[in-house]
Order: C-alpha cells, then sequence, then structure tokens
C-alpha cells in the first residue's frame, strides 16, 4: 500500500454510486480513516447509511455533553433535557450535510446544539446558519487533505486555550460557558468594557497564531 | 496601527465571539451574520469560534439524561423519517447581491418604508420582534454628508455598500464602524457610489450641528 491509500481514498469514492449523491468525501469505511475521529466517522455513518447504533453511540457521548454545556448556561433542567434531544434530532435529520473535511463532528454537534438554543430562547423563528456553508468554509485543499488538517487544528486549538494566560482564558469561559456577551462580562466582573475587549482580541490572537504557522507543514 | 482601527479590531473580536456563543441579540446577530457573509477573515476566525466550541463541548463533564431519552429521540427521527425538516438555509453571496441575512429584511429602493430625512439621505426602519435597540437602513447619496450627531447608547454599523469616512476613519464593504456612547461624528459617504448601511443604535441619537439642533426638535 503506498502513502496515498494509508489515508482513506477519496479517488474510490466516485465509483461508489451512494457517496456520488453528495460531495461529502465520506468513502472511509477503514474506522482507522486517517484525519477523522471517532465520532466523525460515526456521523458519516449516520449520516451515508442511516446507521442507528452509530447514532446511538454519537447520542451516548454528546447528549450528556450537550446537557451538561447547557446548563452552565444556566438553562433551566428540564428545557436543557429537552433541548439536548431535540438538538440529537437534528443531528440525525442532518447528518447527510455533514462534511468531515470542514468540521469534526464536535463543531458540528456544537453549533447545532447553539442553533436548537437561540432557536428555543427566541420567539422569532429565522433560519440559522449552515457551517457547511461555502460562507464559513472558505479553504480550498483537497478534500482528505482538509480532514487531517482540520483535525489538527483541533488540537492546536486545545493546546493555545491551555496556554492562554488566565486573564484572557477567563473572558472565553465566560463567554461560552455562562454565555455572556463581552458587555455583560464587563458589566458583572468589574474589568473595564475596553479591558474585555482587548483581552478578547489578545486571547483570538493567539489561538489564530496557533492556525497560521509556517505554511509546508500540512501542506503536501 | 492607529488606536481607532485597533479599537475597531477588538470590538469586531468581541461581536464575533458573542456570536459564536450565540449572545448576541437578534438584530447583531443578523448585522454579524451579514458581515460573516461578506468577510473572508471573519468567517475563517468564526470557523476558529466554532471549533473552539466543539473542543469545549467535548471536554464538558457529561450529565446523564433522564431515563429513556435516547428511546425518545430514536423514536421521534423514525415518526419523521419520511419527511426531514431541514431548519438552515444557505447565505447567498453571489455579487450583485446582498447576503441573505439583511436581503430578508431589505425593502427596495422604491418602497413606501423609505424616507426622506435628508438631502441625499433616506432611512428605513427595520423591526425586529422582542428588539429593543432601533435599527435603520441608510442610503446615502454619493459625496452627501450627514448632520453630525451624538449617540446616548453604542451605535453598531455595517457597510453593505460603497462606504462612508467619519472622524475615526474610513469604511467599505463589510466593514462594521462602532460608535461608542456620546461620541460624535459626521460621515461623509465616498463620492463613487451610494452608501447603504445597516445600523443598530442601543440608545437614542442627538444631532449636534447647527442644523441637527433644530433637527432634534422634530426628533423628540
Amino acid at each position: 500500500m503506498d502513502i496515498k491509500n494509508e489515508n482513506f481514498d477519496f479517488e474510490l469514492v466516485t465509483d461508489d454510486p451512494v457517496s456520488l449523491t453528495r460531495d461529502m468525501g465520506t468513502g472511509c469505511d477503514n474506522d482507522n480513516a486517517k484525519g477523522m475521529s471517532r465520532w466523525d466517522i460515526m456521523l458519516v455513518r449516520v449520516g451515508r447509511d442511516r446507521d442507528q447504533a452509530a447514532f446511538a453511540a454519537l447520542f451516548d457521548y454528546f447528549a450528556p455533553r450537550i446537557k451538561s454545556f447547557l446548563l452552565r448556561l444556566g438553562t433551566d433542567m428540564s428545557l436543557c433535557e429537552e433541548i439536548a434531544q431535540e438538538a440529537m434530532i437534528m443531528v440525525w435529520r442532518r447528518a447527510e450535510t455533514y462534511n468531515p473535511a470542514q468540521s469534526g463532528a464536535s463543531t458540528w454537534i456544537f453549533t447545532i446544539a447553539r442553533n436548537k438554543r437561540i432557536d428555543r430562547l427566541r420567539r422569532e423563528n429565522r433560519p440559522l446558519p449552515d457551517l457547511s456553508d461555502p460562507a464559513f468554509a472558505p479553504e480550498t485543499a483537497e478534500t482528505g487533505e482538509k480532514a487531517i488538517f482540520r483535525q489538527q487544528e483541533e488540537e492546536k486549538i486545545r493546546h493555545a486555550l491551555k496556554n492562554l494566560p488566565d486573564e484572557q482564558a477567563k473572558m472565553i469561559f465566560s463567554a461560552y460557558y455562562e454565555e455572556k456577551s463581552h458587555r455583560e462580562i464587563a458589566d458583572e466582573s468589574g474589568v473595564p468594557l475596553g479591558t474585555v475587549k482587548s483581552r478578547i482580541r489578545l486571547a483570538l490572537n493567539r489561538l489564530r497564531a496557533h492556525l497560521d504557522e509556517p505554511e509546508g507543514i500540512w501542506k503536501p | 496601527m492607529n488606536e481607532q482601527a485597533s479599537f475597531n479590531m477588538q470590538v469586531l473580536d468581541a461581536l464575533l465571539l458573542d456570536y459564536a456563543t450565540g449572545a448576541l441579540s437578534l438584530p447583531l446577530e443578523v448585522l454579524v451574520e451579514t458581515h460573516l457573509a461578506m468577510n473572508e477573515d471573519s468567517a475563517k476566525t468564526m470557523n476558529m469560534l466554532m471549533k473552539l466550541g466543539g473542543v469545549l463541548l467535548e471536554d464538558s463533564d457529561p450529565v446523564s439524561l433522564s431515563e429513556g431519552a435516547l428511546e425518545n429521540v430514536l423514536k421521534a427521527i423514525e415518526d419523521d423519517e419520511e419527511n426531514p425538516a431541514l431548519d438552515t438555509r444557505r447565505i447567498d453571496t453571489s455579487d450583485g447581491f446582498l447576503p441573505r441575512p439583511i436581503a430578508d429584511y431589505i425593502p427596495d429602493a422604491g418602497h413606501s418604508s423609505w424616507k426622506r430625512v435628508g438631502i441625499g439621505l433616506f432611512e428605513c426602519d427595520v423591526v425586529f420582534e422582542g428588539d429593543k435597540g432601533r435599527a435603520k437602513f441608510y442610503r446615502i447619496a454619493p459625496g452627501t454628508a450627514v448632520p453630525s450627531h451624538t449617540h446616548t447608547g453604542t451605535e453598531v454599523t455595517l457597510v453593505l455598500e460603497g462606504g462612508f469616512t467619519d472622524e475615526t476613519g474610513s469604511y467599505g464593504p463589510s466593514d462594521i464602524a462602532v460608535q461608542e456612547e456620546g461620541c460624535e461624528h459626521k460621515p461623509v459617504a465616498d463620492n463613487d457610489g451610494e452608501c447603504l448601511v445597516f445600523t443598530i443604535n442601543q440608545g437614542d441619537i442627538r444631532l449636534t450641528g447647527p442644523i441637527g439642533r433644530v433637527l432634534n426638535l422634530l426628533v423628540n
């Protein structure tokens, strides 16, 4: 097997009538498909094969985390449960549109849960954006390379997050885990609004810098 | 980078973070979403912030769902298997049209909801359900100066077409300009075409120039 075939071979995908229906690059029958996590593969199976066992595995892993995430936002316990279930129903319905080259399963499920929550808390029922939309996916590399690239990105984000100075990390955690706007963070923490904004800017710059390391490392 | 430019970048990052976590009011959410469809750098940052959300979701401590939650969900997906409802739309970024999120709200130039509020200056109220801030579109004729005015709340402006210059700098399509409370400014549209902006104000506007003081009598 040459190096290329160690990754899942996307050229084979085009010969597969099932996968032809969508340009998802999901011909990954090999569970060790490079660049894809276990959850990415499960999600592809749900979308491609309507695989209920794979869905149950995703549910067991992600539903309790969505619930936990929502509880941290101060959402009412029974509403958290409801939103978590509704989000997982949406995962099933929309799994076909999941593209492992563009986002990991956890990112994709995060955006679904985010949208579901906004949907429930708001009266106006506005359709929310789709992460697989080209407007949110400006990258142009080949599908297989992208899957590997973006998983490395997720690891880098995790690493960069651990290395943020405390006062910057605090801004990020308040934003995600308490769903505070930057203005609310300032109002409630007593840190001046300007300082909050500059800390957010510094934190995002650090995260961006980790993603913009010298070209050529991940590119073939 | 001058102070104002650096301030603008801080505000932009703070707004992007608020968008990612779902903390924005509906009008601001529409504004940021439109900006994302027009600006590739911000779309990349948003990609990163959604990945960050995925990482934080995976790192959450799971909280068990109620008994039978998976069975509920499996039953729901079997029930709607025949008619899956997608809650998503594409953001249309094709040339010559405004992207979808804002296109849903803006009337044609000839529509009666456009009101002439000065020489070469038209405004149009945008009504969002449950919205406390004031959202408006402005059309400013080429080279026209908007009367000098100040704000009792923060004003966020997204340039949709054309451009303008004020005391804080020059802004073109997809740029976001923020006027903090109490700031006075006098925007002048660029000469090379009509300027179309979407503005959200979280307080009242007070006109401050000599003509403005007269107009204030009309506003109040």
